[in-house]
């Protein structure tokens, strides 16, 4: 268990710069999600907090400690890769106690470890065979197994679900969501799916183009991000966006969109009126109503099952709407929408949050 | 049960042939050619081995049965041979790999120039065995070669001379000469081997706390053991065979000290001109590589089994 800092971290492979000065406080026995497109720098900083990376600048502490120059192995962590990396030679039970045998641990020790770890993820019956005898989801099982029989400061996961087909990630994610519950250990889990972010992280840290976007829990994000990448990268279907510019009003504030149509807003104490704002919406906040203000022509009706997606053309621009309502499926040829106000989002010429 | 409607029109005998025939006619220019290139040739060099035949004995050509092998029973050279291969083939096999390894342990880092090196280092490859035995010849020679005089400097030897007439010593010029020749074989094999080993295994076992050393133990050899079984099966089975660099820097001498079981194949059948004889030793070196190559392939076997 253990406290991990980043401070002012960067990375850069010779000209070319990855990651721009990261801060971080992790504390310990969190449970932090790195999550960002790929090419985000989300990997790079795990490698670098495993040791498998050379800092370029900036420090990273694990329990006050500056690890910087430390070696892996030195560092007390423990990693769960996206491919397991299982040593293909051993057996399962070998693969998890490969960590203790190194350390010289007494042998009763390391199989009393073993035996509670395998009991834990249900690897007790695998526990002789080799890893291609296993299947995808055994072998992260495994990757798993082998990580907490160590019993280590913190957790690393490198986007340990990707491997596996849709109806297992859930299963898996559900497990380590209940495997952290149980073992309170701080844990780093990097993905780019937005969806294992929110279900798993106790907060997020939403990366894009070596620059750490926000931090904060799932909801945070999801209902207040800081800016137009996070507010499009959480969520699915993504969030609607609106270009116009901010206009005062008698009764208050509005954003006038390119047809002269201007959706009533709170009034944004930093924004100075006529400047260009954009206005987003999640898809499953948009009303659709008869004398709705703005119309649309519907493109595409997608059902789920859980509910309908439609995608529609707004101004020219593609639009989502997500309801539960089955009417919907007959929606068109166009609808008119609402915005309820309290579910906007506007963001300035910068793309930063408008409050 | 379905019962098939019975079939009251056979097809028309030409027909059936020709549906009978067709796999064996499809394979067949595959088959004549194989036979032809290969199975005729051995069959005929066996059959010499059973068969009086020198060059210059033109009443010879008759049947003798076994008789090529009693006499090589009794043939001591042939038995010096047999030991002289040993120590060829083994000392050949070891050094080539143990440098081989090396030197794709090394290449396999990334560095400047790792490219050029690469290159560079598999040369000797692209040499024909027999120029570079010319070539070792004369480095062995103290008149125009410069190792002896090395060797002196070094304190290695009381005199600059010409190893390769030293009989004790004889059978390492070809050595060296063969392991220069080969090392760029193992290298490449095992540098191959070494780069389809996953990277992420060796940060999962710098995690897990294993130095350089626990994990080329662990990692490295484990995955690299089934590309040295083969490597050096075959690498044993070709030296054993290989005669080029022995006939051209020794001959097999002096005195037969670097003569070995191929060399003496030569020396029988294109020296003595006696091709009955020196296909009865072929026949026996054949033999004993093929008892060798079996217990190789099982071993590998089992390890890929176990593995």
């Amino acid at each position: 268990m253990a406290s991990i800092d980043i401070e002012s971290v960067r990375k850069s492979y010779g000209p070319v710069s990855v990651l721009h000065g990261v801060d971080l406080a992790i504390k310990d026995g969190e449970f932090i999600v790195l999550v960002g497109p790929s090419g985000c720098g989300k990997s790079t900083l795990l490698r670098m907090i495993a040791g498998l990376e050379e800092v370029t600048g900036g420090e990273i502490r694990i329990s006050g400690n500056r690890v910087n120059d430390l070696a892996p192995k030195d560092r007390d962590i423990a990693m769960v890769f996206q491919s397991y990396a299982l040593y293909p030679h051993m057996s399962v039970a070998d693969n998890m106690s490969y960590s203790l045998r190194l350390r010289k641990t007494a042998k009763d020790k390391i199989a009393s470890a073993v035996s509670s770890a395998a009991t834990k993820l249900g690897l007790d019956p695998l526990l002789e065979r080799r890893p291609k005898a296993l299947s995808g989801g055994q072998r992260q099982r495994v990757a798993m197994g082998r990580a907490i029989v160590r019993q280590p400061k913190a957790f690393l996961f490198d986007e340990p679900l990707s491997n596996l087909d849709a109806r297992l990630r859930e299963q898996m994610r559900a497990e380590i969501k209940k495997l952290h519950a149980d073992l309170k250990a701080t844990s780093i889990y990097v993905t780019h799916d937005q969806i294992e972010a929110m279900t798993l992280a106790d907060r997020i840290v939403a990366m894009h183009g070596g620059v750490v976007q926000q931090v904060g829990t799932p909801l945070e994000l999801y209902d207040t991000p800081a800016n137009l990448f996070v507010a499009g990268f959480i969520g699915s279907p993504g969030m609607n966006f609106l270009e116009g510019r901010y206009v005062k009003t008698g009764e208050g504030a509005g954003v006038r969109l390119s047809d002269g149509t201007v959706v009533p807003v709170a009034p944004r104490a930093g924004l100075a009126p006529e400047t260009t704002v954009t206005l987003g919406i999640r898809p499953e906040h948009v009303v659709i109503a008869k004398d709705g203000m703005l119309e649309a022509t519907v493109d595409l009706v997608e059902p789920t099952g859980f509910g309908i997606i439609l995608h529609l053309s707004l101004h020219g621009l593609p639009f989502k709407i997500f309801t539960l309502d089955r009417d919907a499926l007959s929606a068109g040829p166009t609808v008119r929408v609402d915005f309820p106000q309290k579910h906007l989002h506007v963001f300035d010429e910068t793309g930063s949050r408008a409050d | 049960m379905m019962h098939q409607p019975m079939k009251h029109n056979r097809p028309p005998m030409m027909k059936r042939i020709a549906d009978a025939s067709e796999p064996y006619l499809y394979s067949a220019p595959a088959l004549i050619l194989i036979v032809a290139v290969m199975l005729v040739p051995l069959v005929v060099g066996i059959s010499y081995a059973f068969r009086d035949i020198q060059l210059l004995n033109p009443f010879s050509g008759g049947f003798v049965g076994l008789d090529h092998f009693r006499a090589l029973g009794q043939d001591q050279a042939f038995y010096g041979a047999l030991r002289n291969t040993l120590w060829w083939t083994g000392a050949s096999v070891f050094l080539q790999f143990t440098f081989g390894l090396i030197l794709a342990l090394l290449l396999d880092k990334p560095f400047y120039g790792r490219g050029l090196v690469q290159a560079l280092v598999f040369l000797p490859w692209a040499v024909p065995s027999f120029l570079a035995g010319l070539n070792w010849a004369w480095l062995f020679n103290p008149v125009i070669g410069p190792l002896p005089h090395w060797f002196y400097a070094l304190g290695l030897m009381d005199e600059p001379h010409n190893i390769l007439s030293d009989p004790h010593l004889a059978m390492w010029g070809p050595i060296a000469a063969n392991v220069w020749w080969g090392i760029p074989f193992f290298a490449i094999t095992l540098l191959a081997a070494l780069q389809a080993i996953p990277r992420d295994l060796y940060e999962a076992a710098s995690i897990d706390g294993a130095g350089p050393v626990q994990r080329f133990w662990s990692i490295t050899l484990p995955f690299l053991a089934p590309t040295i079984a083969i490597t050096v099966l075959l690498r044993t089975v070709w030296i054993s065979n290989f005669a080029d660099l022995i006939v051209v820097m020794t001959n097999g001498g002096p005195a037969d000290r670097t003569q070995i079981v191929a060399s003496y194949i030569f020396t029988q059948a294109f020296k003595r001109l006696d091709f009955g004889y020196a296909s009865a030793i072929a026949l026996v070196l054949l033999a004993l590589l093929l008892v060798y190559s079996m217990l190789i392939v099982l071993l590998r076997q089992t390890m890929l089994n176990k593995g």
